[in-house]
């Protein structure tokens, strides 16, 4: 699974560590989100899509399954 | 303090621990030993409270791999020990049964009996893990 996290973070000018204070997880784990290390829960995708107000699918795309 | 600093003072605490620990090895001290460990835990805890950590999914997910691994490497590896360290004494051979080897026979109970506790541990927080999230087929 791919996704546009690093595109939306530029396009609110949040660095990572603002980024994850903002959805209450650790500097590493955006980190490994963005470099598609780490597949987040269902939970902290929607908080994620929250932040950014779009939809889910809109961050995370549906392609190749990435197990954690 | 950040992540970065408090990983290096837990090495630091760890070197300080084990220099403790040896040096009481050495002296022949068990309470320098107890000492030590208690001082490390302490000191740890406190550096734990200062240090603004956190603790995600992400970490959790780790340890949790973390903990199946060390399971599905340290059960099989005690029990084939303690089997290898049992089947000499009970094989009947000559220089087993004369009983100079006895400390390995009182070993294999020992990782035997571990290797039971380990998986009785298991068995016991897989159902209770199993009731807390459901999914047992009864619900409708």
């Amino acid at each position: 699974m791919k996704n546009k996290l690093k595109i939306y973070r530029a396009m609110r000018d949040l660095t990572q560590e603002q980024l994850a204070d903002k959805i209450g997880v650790s500097r590493q784990t955006v980190i490994a989100i963005e470099s598609d290390k780490y597949l987040p829960s269902l939970g902290l995708a929607f908080k994620i899509s929250r932040l950014f107000k779009v939809k889910v699918e809109d961050i995370f795309l549906e392609g190749e399954t990435h197990e954690n | 303090m950040n992540r970065k600093k408090y990983k290096q003072f837990r090495v630091v605490v760890a070197f300080f621990v084990s220099a403790i620990v040896s040096g009481a090895v050495f002296s022949d001290s068990y309470v320098l030993a107890i000492a030590g460990v208690l001082t490390g835990m302490i000191f740890m805890a406190f550096v734990r409270s200062k240090a603004n950590i956190r603790i995600d999914e992400r970490e959790v997910t780790m340890r949790e791999k973390a903990a199946q691994m060390t399971y599905a490497i340290f059960a099989p590896t005690i029990g084939i020990g303690s089997f290898l360290l049992l089947f000499p004494s009970y094989s009947g051979l000559e220089v087993f049964a004369r009983g100079e080897f006895v400390y390995l026979e009182s070993l294999g109970m020992v990782f035997a009996y571990l290797t039971l506790f380990l998986i009785a541990i298991y068995a016991i927080s897989y159902h209770f893990l199993s009731r807390k999230f459901g999914g047992g087929g009864d619900e409708e």
